[in-house]
């Protein structure tokens, strides 16, 4: 499978669970970023073939970061992760064009679920 | 849940002082639960019975199953059943305080008896977690007053108490809520805002900061760095997490959370409407401090 996948948490245990999970289910690159701007700024970089953001991030939010990255490319595949799993999360994250939705902890099966379908 | 809160009646009942308290959590971990204990818990003997049955021991090559047994106080069924018992905290707290000769057979069976009967709980409830015996433990133990915020801060704690269990593990015993005041060093924290303005601190000393991050990873950290600071970040915005959707799902109140810091000093005088819960585990203490 080649898939280039971006990992983006400011919390670098966080990233590292990702990461693991991420290459477990058959990624084949793996990108880190640990704030909203440097999402953006590596996704328009290294344009990733999917990307797992945290909402809660500082200097910018994932939410924010999700809509800039969409106007840059419409075709991203954001998949948006949080603590909070609210209605009102969920439906911020679909409109902002989220390509899916993890709520944290983060289970590894639902990580090899979203790289499977994103790969087909 | 109420497993956790025995330790506290102990020292609430002046049966335990807090020093030994703290030893015995420390040695919990290899703690094995012996069928006297058990026995009285279960109801089948009382402690002079136990008694009577080790005396019994040193004067025959038996194993202690067998001499209860022989004696009278169990059925053989009994003793299996016994056997087949999975190690609760409070058993093990009351075996390692017997163990350690801070109290005697029957000093435990009359404390385990009076808190069962003081919060009227059967055994089977000693370890529902459940929403409502959690909030109304914690509510009747802690008894917030801080105006109309004290329901927010009771379902703050007893959810802390399950995330406790559910990612660190049940060893713990919750201490009284002490006021804040002057300055902590690291220490972990997050504010929530939105619908309720809050702020969220865990602090601990380095021992206990690893230990609490290693059990939560799931792995054996050896330093009080980055990554270490990073899993215990990672612990307080689950719990806040699981707390917002909470209040979001009971009052359709939506919270706001905020990036996790870690400060080295922290003035915490000022916090409005605060207080510290120190929870003692068996590799230390480690303090949640609230101000909602």
């Amino acid at each position: 499978m080649s898939l280039k996948v971006m990992v983006c948490d400011d919390s670098m245990f966080v990233r590292k669970k990702m990461k693991d999970a991420v290459a477990a289910a058959g990624a084949s690159e793996i990108i880190e970023a640990a704030d909203g701007q440097q999402a953006i700024d590596k996704y328009k970089a290294e344009k990733p073939d999917l990307v797992f953001m945290d909402i809660i991030m500082p200097v910018k939010s994932g939410v924010e970061a999700l809509t800039e990255i969409k106007a840059f490319d419409s075709n991203a595949k954001v998949v948006m992760a949080s603590s909070v799993g609210t209605q009102e999360n969920l439906k911020e994250a679909i409109m902002a064009g989220a390509y899916d939705f993890l709520q944290k902890p983060i289970a590894n099966e639902d990580v090899a679920k979203i790289i499977s379908k994103a790969s087909q | 849940m109420f497993t956790q809160f025995f330790g506290n009646y102990l020292l609430h009942q002046q049966l335990v002082s807090p020093e030994h308290l703290s030893e015995v959590l420390q040695s919990m971990k290899t703690t094995r639960l012996k069928l006297g204990v058990l026995a009285i818990n279960a109801g089948y003997m009382t402690a002079e019975q136990v008694e009577k049955a080790h005396t019994e021991q040193q004067r025959v090559d038996k194993r202690i199953g067998e001499v209860m047994v022989d004696m009278g106080f169990l059925t053989k069924d009994q003793v299996e059943e016994l056997f087949k018992t999975q190690p609760s905290g409070h058993l093990l707290l009351g075996q390692a305080l017997v163990d350690n000769g801070y109290m005697t057979n029957t000093q435990f069976e009359q404390a385990l008896n009076s808190y069962k009967q003081e919060n009227s709980i059967s055994e089977a409830d000693f370890n529902d977690n459940s929403d409502d015996a959690a909030a109304k433990l914690v509510k009747n133990f802690y008894n917030f007053n801080i105006g109309e915020n004290s329901s927010y801060m009771t379902g703050y704690v007893s959810l802390l108490f399950k995330n406790l269990i559910r990612f660190i593990g049940d060893d713990f015993t919750p201490m009284d809520a002490k006021p804040v005041s002057g300055e902590i060093s690291n220490c972990v924290v997050q504010r929530i805002a939105g619908g309720l303005s809050a702020i969220t601190i865990i602090d601990a000393d380095s021992n206990a900061m690893i230990e609490f991050a290693s059990r939560f990873a799931k792995e054996e950290l050896t330093a009080d760095d980055e990554y270490t600071q990073a899993c215990v970040s990672e612990f307080i915005n689950l719990h806040n997490g699981l707390f917002a959707v909470n209040v979001s799902n009971e009052t359709g109140v939506e919270l706001k959370l905020e990036p996790q810091c870690y400060y080295d000093n922290m003035d915490i005088s000022e916090l409005k409407n605060a207080c510290i819960i120190p929870v003692c585990f068996s590799f230390g203490t480690v303090n949640f401090i609230i101000s909602l």
